[in-house]
């Protein structure tokens, strides 16, 4: 998948949410959903690993 | 006629020239070489070429000392961003010189940068005109930059300090913000420059699809050279450039052909890298946001629904009261019903029973025997007609007080 397809999916949830368009059995999936598309973009943005570094770098300190 | 020597010759020319001629002219022309010495003389030839430009059909050697020109090259630098060099169109004060050694030659007094400016204008006009007759002047602004722009091919010389601050500026972004970085070298100043640049920029266009886009970057610093970007082939290799081109080439006063075709100009290599970062931000930003509204709306329906329940919860002993309530009135409503029915009953009854007990006791016969009358039987059956009876038959006849027994005679 591509970051711009994950992008458009992940605002037509928060639409789909917003106007109260999802039921409440539908809430888990989507919800579930929309964080592997946030997991995934920031993915491609940021540099995951390098986060982690800084944040047991931090700890170490 | 007494031969001379050269030396006399020279010299005699030397007076006519230094005698005849006003102390300085400013003459117009090209420079067609230029260099300064180590010593750091400038020495130069000035040429001027036929309408067609293709002829030379004036010349002379030019040249200036070493205090003076360094004068005059730091003014033009700082006045037109360039180096005073060939190629460039000047405007020049010059005093006629002949030395009996080295012949005629212009020595150098002032420069008008003006008129070079005029000059580099109007070349740049050209090309940018060329460029917009052609139809691709805007043709990479209009680009649009992948939302995602990460993968950056990057055109400059290894060395340059602008390239050493970039690469730390973008890799080592506060937000951790990913970037993949390659460097394309090329030379960025000299007469290379367009050459240099276009192979580097042929080489990424050839794997476009592992690039997001392209920067070309030269260090800052002091005051360098621009015009060498002011090539048309450049131009318009960036103007049809499948990625867009962010141009950093490092100065404050002049721009080049390549700043107005570029997607994005900027002043220097760390604007170009905060440029990148930026719009990675605002992706980031944008996911941040719409992260939140996700959870935000999430909740949102949660809460909503537990508050459904909620009232639901509350309603329910609510109605089951007002049920009940309702259930209950209508039980009192029979209760009372059925109560005003049974006493109707009741009354109805005892009502008829009154009656009865009043028209049995009209027909009490210890009622009537109170009265004087008496009842004469025979034989357990009551007398009604004397003819019942004979002669000699026992009746037996009760009053109030007591019975007679009597025996029939007639």
């Amino acid at each position: 998948m591509k970051y711009e397809e994950a992008m458009a999916e992940l605002e037509k949830i928060s639409i789909q949410m917003e106007n109260n368009e999802l039921g409440i059995d539908q809430l888990a999936e989507k919800l579930n959903q929309a964080k592997e598309l946030i997991k995934f973009c920031r993915a491609q943005l940021v540099n995951i690993e390098q986060e982690i570094q800084k944040i047991l770098s931090d700890e170490e300190k | 006629m007494t031969p001379v020597t050269l030396w006399e010759l020279n010299n005699i020319i030397k007076d006519v020239i230094e005698n005849n001629l006003d102390d300085t002219y400013w003459v117009m022309g090209e420079l067609a070489e230029a260099r300064q010495a180590s010593n750091g003389h400038f020495y130069g030839e000035l040429i001027q070429k036929d309408e067609s430009g293709r002829n030379v059909i004036a010349r002379a050697r030019v040249n200036c000392w070493a205090q003076q020109y360094n004068l005059i090259r730091l003014r033009f630098l700082h006045e037109t961003g360039q180096e005073i060099r060939a190629g460039l169109k000047v405007l020049l004060e010059v005093q006629v010189t002949f030395h009996e050694q080295y012949g005629y030659a212009l020595k150098i007094t002032d420069v008008d940068s003006s008129y070079t400016m005029g000059d580099l204008a109007r070349r740049r006009k050209e090309i940018l005109a060329k460029l917009e007759e052609e139809g691709i002047l805007h043709d990479n602004q209009t680009l649009p930059m992948h939302r995602l722009t990460w993968r950056i091919a990057i055109v400059s010389a290894e060395t340059a300090a602008g390239y050493g601050d970039f690469c730390d500026q973008l890799l080592h972004n506060e937000y951790d913000l990913r970037f993949r970085i390659q460097l394309f070298p090329a030379t960025m100043q000299g007469q290379h420059v367009e050459e240099s640049v276009s192979t580097a920029l042929c080489q990424i266009a050839n794997e476009e699809e592992k690039w997001d886009a392209v920067v070309i970057i030269r260090g800052g610093g002091a005051v360098a050279d621009m015009s060498d970007f002011d090539s048309y082939q450049l131009a318009s290799i960036v103007a049809q450039f499948p990625l867009p081109v962010i141009v950093g080439i490092g100065h404050e006063r002049d721009e080049t052909v390549l700043d107005y075709v570029a997607h994005q100009r900027v002043k220097t290599p760390t604007a170009a890298a905060a440029f990148l970062i930026d719009h990675q931000l605002e992706e980031l930003s944008l996911l941040n946001h719409l992260q939140q509204r996700v959870s935000q709306s999430a909740s949102n329906l949660l809460k909503n629904e537990q508050n459904r329940l909620e009232m639901l919860k509350e309603q329910i002993p609510l109605l089951f009261r007002t049920v009940s309530q309702r259930i209950g009135y209508r039980l009192d409503l029979l209760q009372q019903r059925l109560r005003q029915n049974v006493e109707r009953r009741i009354q109805n009854e005892s009502h008829r029973l009154n009656l009865i007990t009043s028209q049995m006791e009209s027909l009490n016969p210890d009622r009537l025997l109170k009265l004087g009358y008496s009842i004469t039987t025979h034989e357990g059956k009551l007398v009604r007609n004397p003819n019942q009876l004979h002669p000699g038959d026992h009746i037996t006849t009760r009053t109030e007080h007591g019975e007679i027994k009597s025996i029939v005679e007639a």
